[in-house]
């Protein structure tokens, strides 16, 4: 049982403007375990930065409790609000890093004077600090720009004094609040990667907050999908991929793009029409490429003629997960018996009919 | 050279330098008035200006009383015409300083003049400081007199710079105002000794001289807000 370092328990923010009511975040339960890279993904405005800002208190939540690395931030029971002392609040936060899409950095301040600012009321000495902020520097690849202001660095640079600044206290977790939606992609590769790499070094545990599928594709163990203020589901990136229970998570997966794509290509196409012996399927597969040697075995084994008519792989958590969209041809019992040799194989058929993706 | 200047410009000549009604004292008058009015009315003025930012709605410590207080106050003072000020707040200057009239007098009205329009600006100076900015700092851990000092002030510091520059040069102006009631200076130069005198040559000298210090204000503000900004390098 991994160790629980982020427990959010039926938190709601609200905000008051004027008189209206607005609920950024509606009963939204988290747990977040400790060295995990967690995903939390979903369109602007789905309160996703708003539910991240609850885990430091940047904003304070109506109801609910947040309990981080053991400590109780807040909690309301009833009328009843408890608040952790304000002292102690910004002792603790700085064991919470954080980045943002706009880097905030002081812009008046060198990039060494950025990171030792975080560590101003550490027991270190002068001297100390600014050696501290230049072996941070060093971590992320920028000591040789440490007396540059951060209007001289590129966007990935000031994101990396960002993640230096934001790991000089030795935290526990690094929220990235769209850390790499102001980056081209190159940029957000490398940052991600650092990401990824202080997660495996440090055992840091990462909070992502991304509108970018991509992102969360290429490092997160667990992912949550967000939705006016409410979590639709959460899981294991690979069964989140494999399993999407919603609509939205499949379009932000790109599976509901790739059926959409396969059911044009069919509709389209006038040399593809689906007779009566026909039937179009999705087939999804973790592990080995086994697409080419499948569809010959289908031919083998059951008489069923498979056609590809769009294929995909994708590597998550450095697995290829792939993913056919094919029409086998044959009679009803032996597509059925297709299918089921295909099931025991632990490969995910899904029909695809009529415009419509149908779990199956 | 001499003779020429003696010549053209009587008026300014019998002035003399030093003594009373001397140039040398005019030009001393007015640097004291503005020295000092800049000193008290410029900490009132940041006071409230930060009393502001701090405490609006979206400001870190977010208080609607004070910020109606402080807000309040500054409109209050900025209504009032500079000269009706002058005669205005006279008997809370008599409790001050002791007299109404002369130069120190003068720097009570001359405070309470430029600091309102001092607070508005340093309001707008610190709003532009990007509210991540802040929230990124807070997120490090930062207490309240580091937002104040390493964040507010220090990232608006060339706009703050920027907004002095326009309020000492305002504040010049209102210092030649004070003349009229006794104030001495450039303004009470330009006005007692030359105006009122058909004296045009000493009014002229006066002007110039008030505007060689606005400049001189302008462009050492001007230099200062370029090499204390890196926002945009």
């Amino acid at each position: 049982m991994a160790e629980k370092i982020i427990e959010l328990d039926k938190i709601s923010v609200t905000f008051k403007q004027k008189k209206q009511t607005i609920e950024a975040v509606r009963n939204v339960s988290l747990t977040i375990n400790k060295g995990d890279i967690y995903g939390i993904v979903g369109y602007s405005g789905a309160g996703k930065s708003t539910l991240v800002r609850v885990i430091n208190l940047l904003q304070r939540p109506s109801s609910g409790s947040a309990k981080i690395n053991g400590d109780l931030f807040y909690e309301k029971i009833g009328n009843h609000e408890k608040v952790i002392d304000s002292k102690k609040l910004r002792k603790k936060r700085r064991k919470i890093g954080m980045i943002f899409q706009h880097f905030n950095l002081l812009n008046e301040q060198t990039v060494v004077q950025n990171v030792a600012f975080a560590l101003k009321h550490s027991s270190l000495k002068e001297k100390e600090i600014k050696e501290k902020a230049l072996n941070l520097l060093q971590l992320v690849g920028l000591e040789e720009r440490a007396d540059s202001y951060p209007a001289q660095l590129s966007g990935g640079q000031q994101q990396r004094v960002a993640i230096a600044r934001a790991l000089a206290n030795d935290p526990e977790i690094l929220i990235s609040d769209e850390g790499t939606s102001a980056l081209d992609p190159k940029n957000t590769l490398q940052i991600l990667d650092l990401l990824k790499r202080l997660n495996e070094e440090l055992g840091l545990t990462v909070v992502l907050i991304t509108h970018e599928m991509e992102a969360v594709k290429r490092i997160a163990d667990r992912v949550a999908v967000m939705e006016k203020g409410e979590v639709l589901e959460t899981g294991d990136l690979l069964d989140i991929f494999i399993n999407a229970k919603h609509k939205l998570t499949r379009e932000f997966i790109g599976t509901e793009k790739e059926s959409a794509k396969a059911l044009a290509t069919l509709g389209k196409s006038k040399l593809v029409k689906l007779g009566d012996d026909q039937e179009c399927v999705q087939l999804t597969y973790i592990g080995s490429a086994v697409g080419e040697s499948l569809i010959v075995k289908l031919y083998k084994d059951f008489g069923v003629v498979a056609s590809i008519i769009y294929g995909n792989v994708e590597i998550l958590q450095e697995t290829p997960v792939g993913s056919l969209f094919v029409i086998i041809k044959g009679s009803t019992a032996k597509r059925k018996q297709a299918i089921e040799f295909l099931k025991k194989q632990d490969i995910i058929v899904t029909r695809v009919k009529e415009g419509e993706v149908l779990n199956g | 050279m001499v003779e020429l200047f003696t010549k053209y410009f009587p008026n300014v000549v019998y002035q003399g330098w030093s003594g009373d009604g001397g140039w040398l004292q005019a030009i001393g008058e007015t640097l004291y008035m503005t020295f000092w009015s800049a000193l008290f009315g410029g900490i009132l003025g940041l006071v409230f200006g930060i009393g502001l930012v701090l405490t609006d709605s979206d400001g870190i410590i977010p208080n609607r009383g004070a910020f109606s207080f402080f807000d309040k106050v500054v409109s209050f003072f900025r209504a009032i015409p500079f000269i009706i000020l002058l005669a205005f707040i006279a008997p809370v200057t008599q409790k001050i300083v002791g007299t109404q009239i002369g130069t120190t007098a003068a720097l009570v009205p001359l405070s309470l003049g430029v600091f309102p329009f001092y607070a508005r600006q340093v309001q707008v100076a610190l709003a532009s400081v990007d509210r991540g900015i802040i929230e990124a700092a807070q997120s490090l851990g930062a207490t309240f007199s580091d937002l104040i000092f390493d964040v507010y002030l220090r990232e608006a510091r060339s706009e703050l710079i920027r907004v002095t520059t326009v309020t000492l040069i305002s504040l010049i102006g209102l210092t030649a105002m004070a003349g009229a009631i006794g104030a001495g200076g450039l303004g009470n130069m330009a006005i007692a000794y030359g105006y009122n005198r058909f004296a045009n040559d000493t009014t002229f000298i006066a002007t110039l001289l008030v505007l060689i210090f606005v400049l001189l204000v302008q462009l050492i503000g001007d230099l200062l807000a370029r090499i204390l900004n890196h926002k945009n390098s």
